[in-house]
């Protein structure tokens, strides 16, 4: 289905959107209110930038370092094409050491390759720690929003699916509650776990080592624990040396919700006695997308989640509308390289208004690859037949400025006088949910025209 | 050729020319007028930690006693204070068996002005999941190791093998976006502030 089908079902509950609409909305707020506290954020937002630009003008190298100081820190390292080889690897190393139990904390990475229900049909048991995560596991779901993963869900879905599974009692979606018995039902998992699956946000390349952001503590909880931790990565997420996370981690928390800094910021070098570390490198589309010089800067991204908070479409059409595993604007340029077809409607779900490009940490220019995707999507793809005809008529139309003027007074006429039941007809889809506004009697041209010649007077 | 080998040889075909790397000019981000103990008193507020003010180890134990009282399992790992803990870590086999750890202190030797974080390696942390596991956890600071910005923190750092930067108590707002403390590691979390 495509995003406006899809958008059209979150829809039908307008209490459910208007909640949704401004819970982000105030989560972009609070990221205002933190970054206009930093002294040089724009400066730091180039930083970031600059920083990615060139580490991926120069990734084939800094991986090459990354990998020998890894395996110098004894870290065992992998590489993977595409989600396939990685879920293999994954599992292979799993089997070695006898595991049964797995304790995941939040990877977009993974959710990106399947590995979940890829491990469970090889009789693993998967359990993903960070407590959205989570949610949407219970329910069957995929998570809607990067880093707010059960956005799209209210406390009494959640009091509901709690009761379901973890026999909790009825609290009328008291969250504290329903926290705490999350924390213990996920601290007997976190005991239990043969293996700790982690993401990885950043890798440095001069160190070997890599560094995972969370607020619940759950990545700890899940790889200090576990006698093994498999970590895994795109090829992207490398950056070349230490001083480098400064830049990266000033910008990451406050654009995500706010907050100066995520809770724990967990910098992994060295495996610790007794325990086996893995990282898992994956390319899955990258390395192509990395050829393309239109969208290569949207691997830059560092899932911070902004452009979602700030966009008016994602606001109110939710995160599963977008089908993707990364939604919102940011998805909507990522994985149109990955399948343009199954996609071909991403690009289309924006208004082009450029807000999440302005609140982009690293400066990635969403909006102009949202308007480039689509040039190439109307040409490659096949567009419904009254859209392609509209769209060469208004060609036509404007081509000529007698044309227009003609058509112009036709339809400011037509505003005027026709019925609403015609004017809202179903070929306008314009007037699907909005009345459109009365016709002038004047076009712009003859406002124009009649002020100069009064200014003349 | 095997994955290694091909995705290096896709990356070398497929990036862009050279682009230089920035250099990071920590000046532009500078505010002469800062306190820095001030702003991470505040920050430290910010995300949900307490701050207080001691003059010694054994004012650190102290005031932890009388803030948690009657608590069962303690472990302290600040100097000349050996009489607060209830277990010893050679008796710990495993990581997993230190799960009732109720009150933890450790000491920091670098703390950041503007978002109240304290850094935790392995030579302060003796045990990796120590200040994740327990409820509470305590951490020990000298006013002279703050630094203003995460730059000046970087700079100070190397030789670790393991460590985290930890801003107030783990918590969550993934159920409709209310704020709850204390979602799968420490309830709650004290600096201790010495001259």
């Amino acid at each position: 289905m495509s995003h406006s089908e899809l958008a059209s079902i979150f829809n039908k509950n307008e209490k459910k959107v208007d909640w949704h609409d401004k819970a982000l909305w105030f989560v972009r707020h609070k990221r205002d209110l933190s970054v206009h506290e930093v002294k040089g954020w724009e400066a730091l937002r180039n930083l970031g930038h600059g920083i990615k630009a060139h580490t991926l003008s120069n990734l084939d190298n800094y991986l090459i370092e990354f990998e020998a100081n890894a395996i110098k820190n004894d870290i065992q390292v992998h590489w993977a094409a595409d989600g396939d080889e990685h879920n293999r690897i994954v599992h292979n190393i799993i089997k070695e050491s006898n595991g049964k139990k797995v304790v995941k904390s939040k990877s977009m990475l993974t959710e990106e390759c399947h590995l979940n229900p890829f491990l469970e049909a090889h009789g693993i048991e998967v359990i993903d720690t960070d407590l959205g995560e989570r949610i949407v596991q219970l329910a069957k779901e995929k998570p809607s929003h990067i880093v707010l993963p059960a956005i799209h869900k209210n406390k009494h879905e959640v009091d509901k699916l709690f009761q379901e599974h973890l026999g909790t009692k009825p609290c009328d979606g008291d969250p504290q509650y329903l926290t705490g018995e999350a924390r213990k039902h996920l601290r007997q998992k976190f005991i239990q776990a043969d293996v700790a699956i982690t993401g990885v946000n950043f890798a440095i390349a001069n160190t070997g080592g890599f560094v995972v952001c969370t607020n619940e503590g759950n990545a700890d909880m899940g790889a200090q624990l576990a006698p093994v931790h498999i970590a895994c990565m795109g090829v992207e997420k490398i950056i070349p040396k230490q001083e480098h996370l400064g830049v990266f981690l000033r910008l990451l928390a406050r654009s995500a919700t706010g907050q100066p800094i995520t809770t724990y910021s967990s910098h992994f070098k060295k495996p610790r006695k007794g325990e086996k570390m893995h990282i898992v490198i994956v390319d899955n589309g990258r390395t192509e997308q990395l050829s393309r010089p239109d969208f290569r800067t949207s691997l830059h991204c560092i899932r911070c989640g902004a452009c979602m908070n700030t966009c008016p479409i994602y606001r109110r059409s939710g995160g599963h509308s977008y089908d993707a595993t990364i939604p919102g604007p940011i998805g909507s340029i990522l994985s149109p390289g990955k399948d343009l077809k199954k996609y071909s409607s991403l690009p289309f779900a924006s208004t082009l208004c450029g807000s999440c490009s302005d609140v982009c940490p690293v400066k990635i220019d969403i909006h102009s690859q949202l308007y480039k995707w689509r040039q190439i999507i109307t040409k490659e793809t096949p567009q419904p037949f009254v859209k392609a005809q509209t769209m060469k008529i208004m060609g036509q139309m404007f081509s000529k400025p007698s044309q227009f003027e003609r058509v112009g007074k036709a339809v400011r006429w037509s505003l005027r006088n026709l019925p609403k039941s015609v004017i809202n007809s179903k070929l306008n889809t314009w007037g699907k949910a909005r009345d459109l506004p009365e016709g002038p009697k004047q076009s712009f041209d003859q406002w124009y025209e009649e002020r100069k010649n009064n200014q003349k007077d | 050729m095997n994955s290694r080998d091909q995705i290096l040889a896709k990356l070398k075909t497929n990036k862009p020319k050279l682009i230089d790397l920035p250099l990071i000019e920590t000046s532009i981000f500078r505010d002469e007028g800062l306190d820095i103990i001030k702003e991470f008193i505040k920050k430290v507020e910010v995300v949900g930690g307490n701050v207080l003010e001691v003059t010694s180890n054994q004012d650190v134990i102290n005031k932890i006693e009388s803030t948690f009282t009657n608590q069962e399992v303690c472990y302290s790992h600040i100097k000349g204070t050996q009489g607060f803990n209830t277990i010893s870590l050679e008796t710990i086999q495993n990581p997993h068996d230190l799960e009732n750890l109720d009150v933890l202190i450790l000491e920091s030797t670098l703390g950041v002005a503007e978002n109240g974080s304290v850094w935790l390696s392995d030579q302060e942390i003796p045990v990796r999941v120590l200040p994740f596991i327990t409820k509470h956890l305590a951490v020990v600071i000298s006013k002279k190791d703050l630094v203003e910005y995460m730059h000046e923190a970087y700079s100070r750092l190397s030789g670790f093998n393991y460590g985290v930067f930890l801003a107030g108590p783990s918590k969550t707002a993934d159920i409709e976006q209310s704020l709850v403390i204390g979602a799968q590691g420490a309830l709650s979390i004290t600096i201790f502030l010495k001259q």
